[in-house]
């Protein structure tokens, strides 16, 4: 089945190269035994495509269409296509230089990445599954005010300021980071000041979110931060009716509402 | 146009990430952790993530430099060569070839080194040639080799996961090997035990399950006296003893010394909390030593690596999966580097230059007569440079004007030097000095292979060109080595170098560029071209066929305090910097971290000398002074202060002690006595 799929996706790939409608596909592919991100051009072999692991592609394409190509098609999930929306709206690609090609997750990677949405709006391989809540959810949730400061102070107390939270993330676009920023996180500090570090990372997350996964997966020491942003999400979603990535309305906070009056002279 | 996503090897630190350099338009913009790599798996360290920022700094040196009448001129490439080749040629000639050195690179890739330590011992005909494992592992290459028969980890990183019981000691594993010390983390969360013994309240205390302070330079005592209690507890393996290893009876005489009371007046170790460490590391079904500096850098340094040997023989943990006795490699390549003879004392893959069929071996490889005289070490070097015996250096990516205990010895000896050449990526403190400074190649701009401090053997790739006019360093040191008359360098590829390589050293033997471009996970030994490389050591048999237990008195530091300098100071590094400063010092996400020296002070000892956190302080060793801000910070105890080796402007280096260990020759870099004043700004 998931042979199927893989070879059906190369062969798309190889169809989609030869049209000459985009400059290349971006991938995944299996090169020296490992696999990672790679622009497919025309004449590559796809038989090299891969598509596990779950690699973030939003952020590569990024930088492949900052090398000058008009066009690429990108094979992608439901959290990338999400990033993408989002990157889209915040202006960091042109949605016309994208052409999504859209995969559903398998139960596994839904599983890993403990997604509630592991499918893209517009499905082109594999089937829809049904999404994950992580059981460590309601554990917290359960928790005394207290107890969950607790929790949350000592799965923090484990950060060794790599920072690589903020850089696998595909949303975290900002040219200056509020986190490198002296006069909110003091510099040299391991751990880095809880709560200020990661609650205003947590904060900048809360309407872009789309919850990849990648900030968790790229954490060496095992933090649970998607299960702090998954809370941001569910709160955006009831006060906001806004959903990170899967809407094309402007991001709640920074935008105003409707009725709501500017200061003068703002 | 292009994008591209070049696979290679972190350059900063041993633990041997692997990532993806992301090119576009042959600039290096970023790099992407590989998921699929055993170490890495798709994480990495704030260094790491930030690894591609210096490569194409504009800072970065880009023609030879020749200097003439103390200032340095740009030269071509062929001046630059010949001159190199004649003043080195005029000093073989006129002094014989022991007044020439050479210093490797633990940066530099495995076919680098191999092409400087021939080119040296082949070419120029001295086994002066050495580099800065001197400075960090020497006494474990020693060490090791003497009790087990192989100096490197006994096991692999992703073997942490197993180890139940994971003791470290002089390492502050989280900062200085992130990749590491984050597994070891995740092991205690899956229901390890964590020992930590350190000077330092490191991180890693938090995660620990036991934390022993203690005073630097007691290592052997408490070591001695955690195997004490074992033995008194019967707790030791006596099967495994009476099996696999000798000496045993020397060795408990000694140990028996070592009660706990006694331990505690030497070393500050609370009895009862030595006896608690001591149960729960015996008591371990799969026993892990992590190590590193604070073992090794002591003029006793090879009697505490034998001893830390002690204790994993006492309690049957060497030669099995997930316990064992590893040593962290501080650099990218330092284990590499020692693999394929950039050492004074062995030719490739450790075989003994002062043993005769060694001698003959190489000589038949290389095609000339070889020096059975095994060279000089580091500090010999600069000793040897300062009598006069020494004339003529070539030093490939080090920095010793830094790194090396005190400096201001070090700059006398290369100062006196007739002509140094000094191979590089940035003008360092050293190669200011210099009299000919050739460009050299970063990382990103070669083809070659480092091996990881769990003797992971892994491919490195050129993602860029070579900025400016640089050059690869293995072109470099062939066209220098033909130059001098050198044969045997007719290499067209790295790949070639490391083909010689494997057929002339046994732990390589089945190394290839091919099957690490398939994906393979070589761990040396790798015997032939059909051996699978080895995930841990000593398997059934020690590589030396019995281990030794080594009876080890406790010797102390060579400068204790007293009334004039009555503080230990020890040194070390910290997470966002690396080394001499380099390459960090020119990422702004590390420089901004990090950006200042400090001399960390236990808070009694600040309220004792009236300062506060931040105060200025004149810090003075027998050897030199520094002006430093104070850090009043409860990590180190009493009376010990500790300063980060980073920061030229406050060179911790300066104050260090060059006493060296006999076996070995490193340097006590981690115990020295410094006086500290309070300076009114």
């Amino acid at each position: 089945m998931l042979v199927l799929m893989l070879e059906d996706i190369r062969k798309l790939v190889k169809k989609t190269l030869d049209g000459g409608k985009v400059d290349g596909v971006l991938g995944l592919w299996r090169e020296n035994g490992r696999v990672g991100p790679h622009l497919f051009v025309k004449g590559d072999d796809v038989s090299m495509l891969e598509i596990d692991p779950k690699y973030n592609l939003a952020s590569v394409a990024i930088l492949a269409l900052a090398s000058g190509v008009k066009k690429i098609a990108l094979i992608g999930r439901g959290c990338d296509e999400r990033a993408l929306v989002e990157l889209f709206k915040r202006y960091q690609i042109d949605e016309d230089a994208i052409e999504f090609i859209g995969m559903a997750c398998s139960v596994e990677q839904a599983k890993f990445c403990e997604c509630d949405i592991p499918y893209p709006t517009k499905i082109q391989f594999g089937e829809k599954v049904k999404g994950v809540v992580p059981p460590q959810l309601e554990d917290v949730n359960e928790m005394s005010l207290d107890e969950r400061f607790a929790y949350w102070r000592d799965v923090f107390a484990k950060c060794i300021k790599c920072y690589g939270c903020k850089n696998a993330c595909p949303v975290c676009v900002c040219q200056d980071c509020v986190l490198e920023d002296p006069m909110w996180v003091k510099k040299g500090e391991i751990p880095p000041a809880f709560p200020m570090f990661h609650l205003i990372r947590a904060y900048h997350m809360a309407d872009r979110c789309v919850q990849c996964y990648e900030c968790e997966e790229a954490c060496p020491m095992g933090i649970p931060l998607t299960l702090l942003y998954r809370q941001l999400r569910q709160d955006m979603k009831e006060l906001f009716d806004y959903l990170p990535g899967a809407s094309d309305a402007k991001p709640p906070l920074t935008t105003v509402l409707e009725d709501e009056k500017l200061e003068e002279g703002a | 146009m292009s994008y591209e996503s070049v696979l290679t090897t972190c350059p900063y630190c041993g633990c041997g990430c692997q990532f993806y350099l992301q090119v576009v338009n042959g600039n290096i913009v970023g790099v992407v952790p590989d998921k699929t790599h055993p170490i890495a798996e798709g994480a990495l360290c704030i260094k790491g993530w930030n690894a591609h920022v210096f490569v194409q700094r504009e800072d970065r040196l880009q023609k030879p430099l020749i200097k003439e009448n103390g200032e340095f001129r740009e030269a071509t490439w062929d001046e630059a060569l010949d001159l190199v080749a004649k003043k080195l040629g005029e000093i073989k000639e006129k002094h014989g070839p022991d007044a020439i050195a050479t210093l490797c690179s633990a940066k530099c890739t495995n076919e680098e080194n191999y092409l400087l330590q021939k080119l040296t011992r082949a070419t120029i005909g001295t086994n002066n040639v050495d580099h800065c494992a001197r400075l960090c592992h020497a006494s474990t290459v020693a060490g090791l080799a003497y009790a087990f028969g192989s100096g490197a980890m006994t096991n692999s990183v992703p073997e942490i996961d197993d180890s139940d019981v994971i003791l470290i000691t002089g390492s502050n594993t989280i900062e200085q090997h992130p990749l590491i010390g984050s597994r070891i983390v995740r092991a205690r969360e899956r229901g390890a035990k964590i020992i930590l013994i350190d000077p330092r309240r490191v991180p890693m205390r938090l995660f620990s399950d036991l934390y022993l302070q203690f005073i630097p330079g007691t290592d052997v005592a408490w070591l001695n006296g955690m195997m004490h209690v074992i033995l008194k507890e019967k707790l030791h393996d006596k099967k495994y003893i009476k099996e696999r290893t000798e000496g045993f009876e020397d060795f408990e005489k000694v140990v028996k010394k070592y009660d706990p009371k006694t331990v505690e007046k030497i070393c500050g170790i609370p009895a009862n909390l030595l006896e608690e460490a001591a149960r729960m590391f015996a008591k371990a079904e799969r026993g892990s030593i992590f190590y590193s500096m604070g073992i090794t850098q002591h003029i006793t340094g090879t009697d505490n690596v034998k001893s830390v040997a002690n204790l994993a023989m006492l309690t049957g943990n060497v030669g099995k999966r997930a316990a064992g006795v590893n040593p962290l490699r501080g650099q990218n390549n330092v284990q590499g580097a020692c693999d394929v003879g950039a050492l004074p004392n062995v030719y490739p893959g450790y075989q003994a230059v002062a043993n005769e069929e060694a001698g003959k071996k190489f000589e038949k490889a290389w095609g000339t007569k070889l020096s059975r005289e095994p060279g000089l070490t580091i500090v010999e070097i600069t000793d040897a440079a300062r009598e006069g015996n020494v004339k003529g250096m070539y030093i490939v990516g080090e920095n010793p004007m830094i790194s090396d205990p005190d400096i201001e010895h070090v700059r006398q000896g290369l100062e006196a030097l007739d002509f140094l050449v000094v191979q590089d990526i940035f003008m360092t403190e050293t190669a200011a000095l210099a009299d000919v400074v050739l460009p050299a190649s970063s990382y990103a701009e070669k083809e070659g292979t480092f091996t990881a401090t769990d003797r992971r053997v892994q491919r490195v790739r050129k993602a860029i060109e070579p900025v400016g006019e640089s050059r690869e360093d293995w072109k470099i040191i062939i066209d220098i080595a033909k130059r001098l008359g050198g044969k045997g360098f007719d290499f067209e590829s790295p790949a070639e170098i490391m083909d010689e390589l494997a057929s002339l050293a046994p732990i390589y033997g089945g190394v290839s560029f091919d099957r690490l471009d398939a994906g393979e996970d070589l761990l040396w030994p790798v015997k032939e071209a059909g051996h699978a490389g080895t995930e841990f050591l000593h398997d059934g048999q020690f590589t030396r066929g019995k281990g030794v237990f080594s009876p080890i008195e406790f010797k102390e530091a060579d400068e204790l305090p007293d009334k004039e300098y009555p503080y230990i100071l020890t040194t070390g590094r910290l997470m966002f910097q690396y080394h001499t400063g380099t390459m960090t010092r020119r990422t702004p996400a590390l420089e901004s971290e990090s950006p200042n020296p400090f001399v960390e002070v236990n808070p009694e000892d600040a309220k004792e000398l009236d300062i506060k956190d931040g105060d200025w302080l004149e810090v003075s060793s027998r050897r030199g002074s520094i002006k430093i801000q104070s850090r009043v910070v409860n990590i180190v105890g009493k009376g010990v202060v500790f300063i980060p080796f980073h920061y030229a402007e406050a060179a911790a280096n300066v104050l260090t002690n060059p006493a060296l260990d006999p076996d070995s020759k490193i340097p006590e870099l981690k115990v020295c006595a410094v006086a500290m004043k309070p300076l009114t700004k």
